[in-house]
């Protein structure tokens, strides 16, 4: 099913085939009168090996950019491509299998099913696909996530910091095209969170995979490669190499 | 607090339906069987007051003791003819006649008996006099007279097409005989008495037709104007001779509808064990439906206790919301009860018992025991978790995972492995001991309590052999869910395994029953024919076997007859047989004495009841019969091997025609000479007795056929009306599922979310249910088997001498409940294919 190797690290930006991509992308809830616009024509590229990282304030759609995206939400007009593959001509069937075998998901909380141990919540998306994952992928994953003492353990007995970490294994263990990642650290202490951040930096760097996270926290989005701000459904400014500091010049800015 | 739990109840419209519907199926069953017993006694007094309505006081020889109508058709010792002339002179009396019933079976015009099912077919005296004649009218034609005439029910005559001036065939106990149909009775707006075809002549017609020549059965008589029945009947009591007496044609009416009640009590009670069993069933899953909504709630009743509820208002809440299910499951139990019976009457109809028209009869207190079982059942089965929803703090951590059942204690769970292993130990006992009836259930009892203790762990048990199950195909989940809620898990199967449980052990009673009467047919019967009257037939006019003794190429001929009396103070079949032949056709097992001492004076007892009652051959042994009262017998030996003929107490043929007034035949055992096979022979009898359309002649085989046919048709009927016990387990199940689907929404949303198709959402549901099933199945299979076992080993006396289990049957049921447990899961587990993902996965 995979087309393509993983991603070698370090290739430049401008030569990177997109990992997703999304084009005119428009998202209407409601109708007539009462319609609101989520999405008002955004395009969007997300290049192989990237750290991505929408921003935004309440409200600006960029929850609802990353679940289009990502395939758990239809648009209203546009398009998603992953690997140019228009998520629009799947079925509800498809797009749950490519969720399963391309796509890796990270949410804010409630991540792991409660009754699978960390390992067996892992390996979830290729069990569902009923097939063993590659098991020297799956010990690099644990052990880049420093998981390997707590497999055998269920989500109630590990630390939040924990179980989002098992959470990214999990959204890693099919080497997807994109992980999203929803406000990953929005329900971890600052150090849980710090620490979850260099993770997912390191996956990026050292495993090649393409990331795209959700914050609304400038110190997490200043991991990322690039700060997509987005206000009132569209986006209004792009920032690569991002720093704390220029993310907060840029928020205050948009007054966000 | 009445406002929210009233709240609650309408926030999910199916849960609400679900959980009422498990009792609704008990309560109607409950009102359905009252409002039907009562129906049916309301209409026959009404028909019984309306026959007896222009007679206003009955002479007839006393009865012995109040006999079972169904054992002796309440047949009472017929009177001299001359005592209506002495009636008829007593002051007062304004017109007397004398009346007889008895046997007449009317013969079609195609040669075929008109036998209803179940009704008698009796022929009467058509009163000269038509007011004494009651509730009776000629719809067509004048009332017969002479020798020639007869008439017959407007039912008969609709059904096999006669027409006043047909001939008529018709079968008396003398033999067959041709009447000129001069008449059609009608019986107010029914065209005949309970479906029951009726044959009428003038007096001497009938006596000789009857074979009461110069006899009657009961005088009825009017009074003068200005005389009140009670008058006239003490008047008449004074010139009636000893063991006759004088009764009101009102009490006649009144003492005929009380044996109407009671025959119907038994059936009454019968339907009342099986509306118990869905009760039971049904109160488990109000049981399980609650502690699920207590334990769901937590943090509601948290902050309601926060905000100041105090436990009682808790309590309060939670048993409210349980009586306002109650009561309207209650209340539509009874509508769908009067429904049911109305169904049931008519479907009566249909298959030709006709039951006198009247309005349902609904009495206060069908109405009180529908509400008080409805809100009784689902009250004490909230109580439980009404009273753990009061443990909760007010500071009960707002955490939003899905609670877990707690353990249960070590101490708990041995004493429920104990008690499981005792009752298990005690049923295998029983079975190997034999005639323990009460220990039977209380073994199955004290099981099944056993089982409910020890249900999680069995669950827990059976969800990790499940989980060995290959990656992602849903049984891991499925195995995890029920582990994590296995007291959940535990308590919905346990309503499949009560259900399952009767259900079996009925199955292996029954074939046990089978078993034996092949059993008994092969090892008692030396016969080579045996006559019966065709379906639910009187019996077999005793003309047919004095045909039958005069031929060549039969060698004996025994008759059988049976009739009800009383012994030791209890109601029992009494049979006669004559000695002549007797060991020739039958083989009854003699442990004591033999066969030839069987003679007039003399009875055969069969072993067990001779154990019962203490008495041994040479002893004496007091039979009451309902006409001829105490007679004096000396047991002449004892038998095991009665089954064949059903007979525990066997007289010879001259003491029972002494004290019984019908001469039918219930059966006919005959040899033939050398040298005739069997279908040959059957072949010349059934031509010899083919004036006797109503004779069955059957070889041993066709008897053996026939007896495991008739079991199994009752066996359908039973199992038909527990399998509504089976149907509120099922909707147990259903209940739980869906209130886990709410439960799991943001699981089943992350499952989505990672790449679950919505089919293997929808497997994993399903599965679970499966495994629910599963476990209802195998402990309802086990604990039916043992008790079916012990239950049969335990009815030795009724004629069950094996033990047999039906494994194909009882794998079918197997097959039925897991298929059941997929049915169960359609719908919960298509809503929880359908779980809005995003709205799972974000937290808002």
């Amino acid at each position: 099913m995979r087309t393509e190797p993983a991603e070698t690290p370090g290739r430049a930006a401008t030569e990177t085939p997109l990992a997703a991509r999304a084009v005119r992308a428009r998202k209407v809830y409601g109708e007539g009168d009462t319609a609101v616009v989520a999405l008002d024509d955004v395009s969007l590229d997300l290049p192989s090996g990237e750290f991505t990282a929408i921003m935004g304030p309440s409200g600006s759609g960029k929850s609802t950019l990353m679940h289009c995206l990502a395939g758990l939400d239809t648009l209203t007009a546009g398009q998603v491509l992953v690997r140019e593959i228009d998520l629009a001509t799947l079925s509800d069937r498809e797009r749950t299998i490519l969720r399963r075998d391309r796509l890796g998901f990270v949410f804010q909380s409630f991540n792991l099913l409660p009754t699978l141990t960390a390992e067996e919540n892992i390996t979830l998306p290729a069990d569902l696909a009923g097939r063993a994952p590659d098991p020297e992928w799956q010990r690099t994953v644990v052990a880049k996530l420093d998981l390997g003492a707590r497999l055998c353990h269920r989500p109630s007995e590990l630390s939040g910091g924990q179980q989002q970490r098992v959470a990214v294994a999990r959204a890693l263990i099919s080497r997807p095209e994109v992980v999203f990642a929803d406000e990953p650290t929005g329900a971890l202490d600052q150090k849980a969170g710090t620490e979850l951040l260099r993770f997912l930096r390191s996956v990026v760097d050292e495993l090649g995979q393409t990331v795209l996270m959700v914050t609304h926290d400038p110190g997490a989005a200043a991991y990322a490669d690039r700060v997509v701000f987005l206000v009132d459904g569209a986006i209004v400014e792009e920032l690569a190499a991002p720093t704390r500091g220029a993310i907060l010049d840029v928020m205050s800015r948009l007054g966000a | 607090m009445l406002r929210v739990s009233l709240r609650n109840l309408l926030v999910n419209k199916l849960r609400l339906l679900l959980t009422v519907m498990a009792v609704v199926i008990g309560v109607s069953f409950v009102s359905g069987t009252f409002v039907l017993s009562d129906t049916m006694v309301k209409a026959f007094d009404e028909l019984y007051t309306g026959l007896t309505s222009g007679t206003d006081v009955v002479v007839r020889s006393k009865s012995a003791y109040e006999a079972d109508v169904t054992t002796t058709g309440g047949q009472v010792r017929p009177v001299d003819d001359g005592l209506v002339e002495t009636v008829r002179a007593v002051p007062g009396v304004a017109a007397a006649e004398g009346s007889v019933f008895g046997f007449a079976l009317i013969i079609d015009k195609d040669g075929v008996p008109i036998q209803p099912g179940g009704a008698p077919t009796f022929g009467t005296s058509i009163s000269a006099d038509l007011e004494l004649s009651g509730g009776g009218t000629m719809r067509e034609g004048r009332p017969p007279s002479g020798p020639d005439e007869m008439v017959i029910d407007a039912r008969t005559a609709h059904q096999a097409g006669f027409e006043v001036g047909d001939d008529v065939d018709v079968v008396l106990e003398d033999g067959r005989k041709t009447y000129e149909l001069v008449g059609i009775v009608g019986f107010g707006e029914t065209d005949s008495l309970l479906g029951a075809t009726l044959s009428g002549w003038d007096l001497p017609t009938a006596q000789e037709a009857l074979g009461k020549t110069g006899l009657v059965d009961e005088i009825d008589a009017r009074a003068e104007d200005g005389v009140s029945a009670d008058d006239l009947r003490g008047r008449i009591a004074t010139v009636l001779p000893d063991g006759v007496e004088a009764v009101t044609g009102e009490q006649v009416a009144e003492d005929s509808t009380e044996s109407v009640r009671d025959a119907l009590g038994i059936f009454t009670t019968v339907l009342l064990v099986f509306a118990g069993v869905a009760l039971l069933v049904g109160s488990f899953v109000i049981w399980n439906t609650f502690n699920v909504l207590v334990a769901q709630r937590r943090r509601e009743v948290a902050l309601l206790r926060a905000v100041g509820a105090t436990r009682r208002q808790v309590l309060g809440g939670v048993l409210s919301e349980a009586v306002a299910i109650g009561a309207v499951a209650g209340l539509l139990g009874l509508v769908s009860g009067i429904g049911l019976a109305l169904g049931i009457r008519s479907l009566l109809g249909l298959v030709g018992v006709d039951i006198p028209s009247t309005s349902p009869a609904i009495e206060m207190r069908t109405v009180v025991a529908g509400l008080v079982v409805g809100l009784g059942v689902t009250a004490v089965a909230a109580v439980l978790p009404a009273w753990s929803a009061t443990r909760v703090a007010p500071m009960e951590a707002l955490r939003d995972v899905v609670p877990v059942s707690r353990g249960s204690g070590r101490i708990r769970h041995l004493a429920g492995w104990v008690t499981t292993g005792v009752g298990a130990g005690l049923l295998l006992l029983i079975a190997l001991m034999g005639n323990q009836r009460w220990w039977t259930v209380i073994a199955t009892v004290t099981t099944f309590a056993g089982l409910v203790v020890v249900g999680p762990s069995l669950a827990r048990g059976l969800a990790r052999v499940a989980d060995h199950g290959r990656r992602g195909n849903g049984w891991r989940l499925a195995a995890r869910n029920v582990r994590r809620s296995s007291r959940r898990a535990a308590a919905t199967a346990l309503a499949l395994t009560i259900g399952l449980t009767v259900v079996v052990a009925v199955s292996v009673t029954a074939s046990s029953l089978k078993d034996s009467v092949t059993e008994a047919v092969s090892g008692g019967n030396r016969s080579d024919l045996i006559l019966e009257a065709e379906g639910a037939g009187m019996g077999i006019s005793p003309a047919v076997a004095d045909l039958l003794r005069v031929r060549d190429d039969v060698r004996d001929v025994v008759e059988l007859r049976e009739w009800g009396a009383q012994i030791a103070g209890a109601g029992q079949l009494v049979t006669g047989l004559d000695p002549r032949g007797l060991d020739r056709v039958l083989d009854l097992g003699m442990e004591s004495g033999a066969v030839t001492d069987l003679a007039p004076g003399r009875i055969l007892v069969s072993a067990s009841n001779a154990e019962d009652l203490g008495v041994r051959p040479g002893d004496e042994l007091v039979v009451t019969f309902p006409e001829t009262g105490p007679a004096t017998f000396e047991v002449a030996g004892t038998f095991g091997r009665g089954s064949l003929i059903n007979a525990h107490y066997v007289i010879s043929m001259a003491d029972f025609e002494a004290n019984v007034t019908s001469r039918l035949d219930g059966a006919i055992l005959l040899t033939v000479a050398d040298g005739i096979g069997p279908d040959e022979a059957k072949a010349t009898i059934e031509e010899a007795v083919a004036e006797y359309p109503n004779v069955e002649v059957n070889t041993p085989a066709d008897i053996t056929r026939d007896a495991r046919a008739s079991v199994d048709q009752l066996l359908g009927i039973v199992t038909a009306l527990l399998l509504l016990a089976v149907v509120v387990a099922v909707l147990g199940i259903v209940n739980t599922l869906a209130l886990s689907v709410v439960e799991r929404t943001r699981e089943l949303g992350l499952m989505r979310a990672v790449g679950a198709t919505r089919r293997q959402v929808r497997a994993v549901v399903r599965r679970e249910s499966v495994l629910m099933s599963l476990l209802g199945a195998l402990t309802g299979v086990a604990l039916g088997v043992g008790s079916g076992a012990a239950l049969a080993r335990a009815l030795g006396d009724e004629g069950i001498t094996t033990v047999s289990v039906p494994l194909l049957t009882v794998g079918v049921y197997f097959a039925i409940a897991v298929a059941v447990g997929v049915l169960a899961a359609l719908g919960p587990a298509r809503r929880a294919s359908r779980v809005d993902v995003l709205r799972a996965v974000t937290t808002e």
